[in-house]
């Protein structure tokens, strides 16, 4: 019993760690590393529980997230693309000032110091029907399946064919390979890169709105606590790989897991809770030697 | 199946292009036929690459006109070049390494089966059949699912011809096609060229090497000084015609001099061998000496293990078997400390190796000299001693240059190269490592770099000379070693009157 309700609740925060990694990938395809996938992150919770206490509904609450985080993916891609910011210095100011200005926002409007609770939050619904918390092994984890999370993994199935054969995915790949290439047979490289960073931002709102509103309905400014760079790590892991980086995604989620449970047992929380990132790291280690080995053979 | 297209002309006649205070076309007219090639040669600087960007729209003339089948055309983007007929086949290939060659094939004119814009499935089966009867037409051997990282460098050009010709291009400019390719390689693509010119396309084929024009073009068009100055059928003129027309009579004639006899053993190679890096060649058994006074030529067909060998020299690749300078060995020492025992190093690849393209002209050319007095005073740089040398060294080579803190990439091809040669022989060093000295470079400035050879050869320096231009191993060398597969396979004496065996040895190896 221990050990499945361990896989439904590493299957469950891998969610939000997926949904940004996806948007991350295509992003970086197009030739853009993304730092900024955290601060969208952030915004798409904050936006998700108001508009879900506002409306009551989950689907306008995640669809509002996203195009929040779209708009800010855009606008921050418009800054590397026609301003010439450097990316990394870009996405490290997009974090800082996201951050920042939710915080100021929640003590000028809310009056409150770092938690937003709203009442009326309406939570993401369990799509599939009681009563299957006993199937063996999975049953809680199917119990819990959430429409987001449902979303995320159509996505990472349906993102290698997309890439591999659509106009736009050709593209995406054309741009981040060689720019100038593409920009000579005619495409629009900086619009298309404006777009993934858009589709990164798309993402990781939904990202956000799944850490709001899947269990607990509201916001606190650490929500996010460094998941968009974990599935920044996850994609990098995978080497832009939707399946690969997937599969990153999910050992990450299933140490989150792990580490809320050892917590549980009382280890030292603040120790234990370093576990994914010192995983992460261990992680970018040994695929970049990986990557130096083979180069040198 | 898609027909090739129809014949076609382009034509420009009295283009003129104006930069601020520089003319770099005065007067320029120029007609290609269809089923013809067109050679247009010059030297650097003469003004073909602006004369191919106003031909191709990406830049508009500032007198003159142009017409595409008689018609009066007037150009704004490369997309209004293509969309009436006219490619352009460029030195640095558009083509994305990590996509395959079908990927690259349609890229940016994807065929659709049902077509939902941007989000439309791309029909593979028809590109390939597409790329296919392309291929097979001009006859090329193109494998679509290769990565066009792994391909072969005139691969990529066929790609890239193949792409136009499918876009509905009719005339193609073709930028120095063959700077990039082997000599096998450029026979492939010299039988392409010719291929599509009885199909009616009508190519106009860049170049400056008067070889290439003779054995393959119809028709050839002398640039000099922005201007078109001499214009004829091939048939009707000869290689020094050529020659002259493009520098105005002033070629320095290069010829073998009667070489001094080698004195002393100065670098000796001894069984060096190699294992294969990240798909690099192997090297097996080398074993060559260079006396002071002598160059030694390295012939062979590109990729044979050339560039392998001279980097275990000067210390970039790691090797076993035994390299002395002076009885000194030099194998466990790294480049800097190889450059101290008197190595210098004329690299292949002068944009990335030989020069760092961003940074000034003076930082370059006291590159590797700021660790000693008096450019380095206590740890500081200083500066007016640098520029003062800097500028001691470009005079001593004239190297025609601006400003000294211009960044270099400002400088022809032939003064970047004599630049890095003022660099390299300042120390006085005793080993001169010449890797292709003239690729990219003019024919003054290939007569200017020989001398430069000779002097160096003259004041009792060993010169390893590395080229795949047969006439300069020729014109240079006391002997000339050939390397096949990774090995020495011959030295010949007396090159100039061994040609035809130095020639069999490169294609057979040992076998001649």
């Amino acid at each position: 019993m221990q050990f499945e309700h361990l896989i439904a609740s590493a299957i469950m925060l891998t969610t939000p760690i997926l949904l940004a990694a996806m948007g991350g990938l295509i992003n970086r395809r197009a030739g853009i590393v993304n730092i900024g996938l955290e601060a969208k992150m952030l915004a798409g919770a904050f936006v998700a529980v108001i508009v879900s206490s506002a409306t009551g509904s989950w689907i306008i609450a995640s669809l509002a997230a996203a195009l929040a985080g779209a708009a800010i993916g855009w606008l921050f891609s418009l800054s590397i693309t026609r301003a010439g910011a450097n990316m990394i210095v870009a996405g490290l100011g997009l974090n800082i000032l996201v951050a920042g200005v939710l915080g100021f926002i929640l003590s000028w409007v809310y009056r409150s110091s770092g938690t937003l609770r709203l009442p009326d939050v309406a939570l993401l619904p369990k799509i599939l029907p009681s009563g299957l918390e006993f199937v063996p092994l999975v049953g809680p984890a199917l119990a819990m399946l959430d429409p987001l999370t449902l979303l995320a993994w159509m996505t990472t199935g349906a993102l290698p064919f997309v890439l591999a054969s659509t106009r736009i995915g050709l593209w995406i790949r054309a741009t981040g390979n060689a720019s100038e290439m593409a920009r000579s047979v005619g495409l629009q490289h900086l619009t298309i890169q404006d777009f993934t960073t858009a589709c990164a931002g798309f993402f990781s709102g939904l990202a956000g709105a799944h850490l709001a509103l899947v269990s607990l309905g509201l916001f606190n400014e650490g929500l996010t606590s460094g998941r968009g760079f974990i599935a920044l790590a996850a994609f990098y892991f995978g080497r832009d790989r939707p399946i690969t980086t997937a599969f990153a995604c999910m050992l990450f989620g299933a140490l989150e897991a792990a580490q809320i449970r050892l917590q549980l047992e009382g280890l030292p929380p603040k120790l234990i809770g370093t576990l994914p990132y010192v995983m992460v790291l261990i992680a970018l280690v040994v695929v970049s030697i990986q990557a130096q080995r083979k180069s040198s053979t | 199946m898609r027909a090739l297209p129809s014949p076609a002309g382009l034509q420009a006649v009295g283009l003129r292009k104006i930069y601020g205070s520089v003319v770099a076309n005065r007067n320029m007219s120029i007609a290609t036929q269809a089923g013809s090639i067109h050679a247009v040669v010059g030297e650097n600087g003469a003004g073909k690459s602006t004369l191919m960007r106003l031909l191709q729209g990406v830049e508009r003339p500032d007198g003159g006109e142009i017409f595409v089948d008689g018609v009066r055309v007037d150009f704004t983007n490369p997309g209004d070049a293509l969309r009436h007929g006219i490619g352009m086949v460029h030195q640095e290939f558009m083509i994305a390494p990590d996509l395959s060659l079908l990927e690259n094939l349609v890229l940016g004119e994807e065929p659709v089966k049902r077509s939902w814009g941007p989000l439309s499935w791309i029909d593979w089966p028809t590109a390939r059949t597409q790329g296919q009867a392309l291929a097979d037409q001009i006859g090329a051997l193109i494998d679509w699912d290769q990565r066009a990282a792994n391909a072969p460098v005139h691969i990529l050009q066929f790609v890239e011809i193949i792409r136009l010709l499918r876009r509905g291009c009719r005339t193609l400019i073709l930028d120095e096609p063959t700077a990039v390719l082997a000599p096998v390689q450029v026979d492939e693509l010299f039988a392409l060229l010719r291929n599509l010119r009885t199909q009616g396309t009508a190519l106009l084929f860049i170049s400056h090497k008067i070889g290439e024009v003779m054995a393959l073009a119809d028709e050839v068009t002398v640039i000099r000084q922005g201007e078109t100055v001499f214009h004829s059928s091939v048939a009707e003129c000869t290689a020094d015609e050529i020659s002259r027309h493009i520098v105005n009579g002033e070629l320095h004639h290069v010829a073998n001099d009667e070489a001094p006899q080698p004195q002393s053993e100065l670098l000796s190679i001894a069984s060096l061998n190699a294992r294969s890096v990240n798909r690099s060649h192997t090297l097996h058994n080398i074993s060559l000496t260079i006396g002071s006074g002598e160059i030694l030529g390295i012939a062979g067909v590109a990729g044979n293990g050339q560039n392998e060998l001279v980097e275990c020299l000067v210390g970039l690749r790691p090797s076993s078997g035994l390299v002395t300078l002076n009885g000194i060995a030099l194998s466990a020492l790294n480049p800097s400390q190889r450059r101290r025992h008197g190595i210098a190093y004329i690299s292949a690849d002068r944009r990335h190796e030989g020069l760092s393209m961003q940074a000034s002209i003076e930082t370059n050319v006291v590159a590797g000299s700021h660790r000693t007095s008096p450019i380095s005073h206590g740890g500081w740089l200083n500066r007016a001693a640098m520029r003062k040398i800097a500028k001691d060294r470009l005079q001593a080579l004239d190297v025609k240059y601006d400003r000294p803190s211009d960044p270099v990439s400002t400088l022809s091809g032939g003064n970047q190269q004599k630049l890095v040669f003022a660099r390299e022989i300042a120390t006085s060093p005793q080993v001169l490592i010449a890797s292709q000295p003239t690729r990219g470079v003019d024919l003054n400035g290939i007569a200017a770099i020989h001398q430069l050879i000779r002097d160096f050869r003259d004041g009792g320096g060993a010169v390893l000379l590395i080229s795949e231009e047969l006439d300069e191993l020729i014109a240079l060398s006391t002997r000339v070693a050939v390397i096949a597969d990774g090995t020495i396979v011959g030295t010949v004496k007396a090159p100039a009157s061994n040609l035809p065996l130095i020639g069999r040895m490169m294609l057979q190896g040992a076998a001649a």
